[in-house]
């Protein structure tokens, strides 16, 4: 049975006014717009940080009837970054068991209103205990990474400004991106060190926002091709080779599989770059690229929305911003807009038949990959 | 016990024989559950170091992280000590508590 993403809806991601419920609705509105308001029989939400004075343990049920989807099923989903990429996954496979014929996909962060120490003990939450103890942070593991992945391929500091470069640069065409202005390597370089070799703008932003899709039975220009995903141990210690994410090579490996395609069918793909350096990692492991040679894709040009491989047209997580949850949904919507030709100023340059999602929760703790593409008839 | 009065307790699986640092989980490798404990020297290689602006929390910035790979290639995350050490740099490691402390040896 075919499922195909069937309407998008964004909102402005950002720092909003707004609560997590109204950021939600925002999206899901749009969504469901989209599609004419044709009945939503399941509903699958995701958020990571909703606890507490956000009162959204209720996630489901308080959209539910905001949307006025009552009558409908619902599922709450939970991979802390990878949370979007699940939320799509989990509903895809609820549409394929034909229990369901139509499925509201959301995924919500509110994270501006917290002070800088919550979100960083809380985002550590997608971290080994034993680390976390130690004193590490998502910044602190990832700059880690990306020290060993400079050394190991002899690179500088300087293509981590390139990548922060490169997302701002697509950001600045996508409306609903948080980061409306493009940056230079000077300004990257120049920026506060958080976690050497990892400067600020190297790292995602705090953000608040959601994505919303309709997916339904049924083909289109964004029909589920191929899904996919990996673990890989959470404690980075266990790692044989920090350089290179084994569950994101198993996710792709199987949603290729999955798809009986390979690498070289997909005309544009949205990474999780949480750390701008991470857009080489992904790549790579993804084999849009070859080992280490993810900065010198970028530095040709590959990557842009008129090079070979489009990659994060839609700024990607360091230009979109990041509130955590919603980036995996985001990642899928971008990819199903630019297959359905809605993407706008921000669309590449030559229309894409197959693209390629990517999520990540934590460190590449579990992965997730989604292919989309017209059906081959 | 090394020349700095320190070992380190490691693990091995004793099915695969793969060696780690010791979890609550099963072996990293083969998931086997049968799982053993040795003395290991406590000297080890730093693979990379980090300081952080914005540690976790109950740690106070500047706080120095590094990667340290230790004998037999089991690798543990150590606080630093004192100054940054650089990629290669031999680091004595110790147990407290939670966590392991790493501080620079000088080259002899």
């Amino acid at each position: 049975m075919s499922v195909h993403v069937a309407s998008v809806g964004m909102g402005r991601y950002g720092k909003r006014p707004e609560g997590l419920i109204d950021l939600a609705a925002e999206a899901a509105t749009a969504a469901l717009e989209g599609v004419g308001r044709r009945p939503i029989d399941l509903l699958v939400a995701g958020s990571m940080l909703a606890h507490g004075h956000h009162g959204p343990e209720a996630l489901l049920p308080r959209l539910a009837a905001r949307l006025g989807l009552e009558a409908g099923s619902g599922l709450r989903v939970d991979s802390a970054s990878g949370t979007g990429g699940m939320a799509f996954h989990a509903a895809v496979l609820a549409l394929e068991s034909g229990r369901f014929e139509r499925a509201l996909v959301v995924a919500t962060e509110k994270m501006t209103d917290r002070t800088t120490a919550a979100n960083t003990r809380d985002l550590a939450a997608s971290l080994h205990p034993s680390e976390v103890a130690a004193g590490a942070t998502m910044p602190g593991l990832a700059a880690i990474v990306t020290q060993r992945y400079l050394e190991r391929f002899g690179q500088t500091p300087a293509i981590c400004d390139a990548a922060t470069v490169h997302a701002r640069a697509m950001s600045v065409h996508n409306p609903f991106a948080h980061f409306q202005k493009a940056v230079t390597p000077e300004e990257v370089a120049r920026s506060r060190m958080v976690s050497n070799p990892l400067r600020l703008l190297h790292c995602s932003a705090i953000s608040d926002g959601a994505t919303a899709v309709v997916i339904e039975r049924g083909s289109g220009p964004a029909t589920v091709l191929g899904l996919g995903q990996g673990f890989e141990s959470i404690r980075l210690v266990d790692r044989d080779e920090l350089t290179t994410f084994a569950g994101t090579r198993v996710a792709a490996q199987r949603a290729y599989e999955n798809a009986k395609l390979g690498p070289s069918n997909i005309d544009v793909a949205e990474v999780h770059d949480a750390f701008s350096p991470f857009v080489y990692i992904h790549i790579e492991d993804l084999g849009l690229c070859d080992v280490g040679q993810g900065p010198s894709a970028l530095a040709k040009g590959e990557i842009r929305p008129d090079g070979r491989i489009p990659v994060n047209p839609s700024g990607g997580v360091i230009g979109r911003g990041h509130p955590v949850a919603a980036s995996g949904l985001a990642e899928v919507a971008e990819v199903a807009l630019q297959l359905r030709g809605e993407a706008g100023a921000h669309a590449v340059a030559r229309a894409p038949k197959v693209g390629l999602a990517h999520a990540m929760s934590g460190i590449a703790s579990h992965n997730f990959v989604t292919i989309l593409g017209r059906e081959a008839t | 016990m090394t020349e700095n009065g320190e070992a380190l307790e490691l693990s091995r699986c004793e099915s695969c024989g793969a060696r780690f640092l010791p979890t609550d989980g099963a072996c990293p490798r083969c998931g086997s559950t049968h799982i053993q404990s040795y003395s290991s020297p406590a000297l080890g290689t730093v693979l990379a170091a980090t300081e952080m602006t914005s540690p976790a929390e109950g740690w106070h910035a500047p706080h120095r992280l590094a990667l340290v790979e230790m004998p037999e290639a089991v690798r543990l995350f150590a606080i630093v000590d004192g100054a940054l050490p650089t990629p290669g740099a031999l680091v004595a490691v110790r147990r407290e508590g939670e966590v392991y402390r790493a501080r620079t040896e000088p080259q002899t």
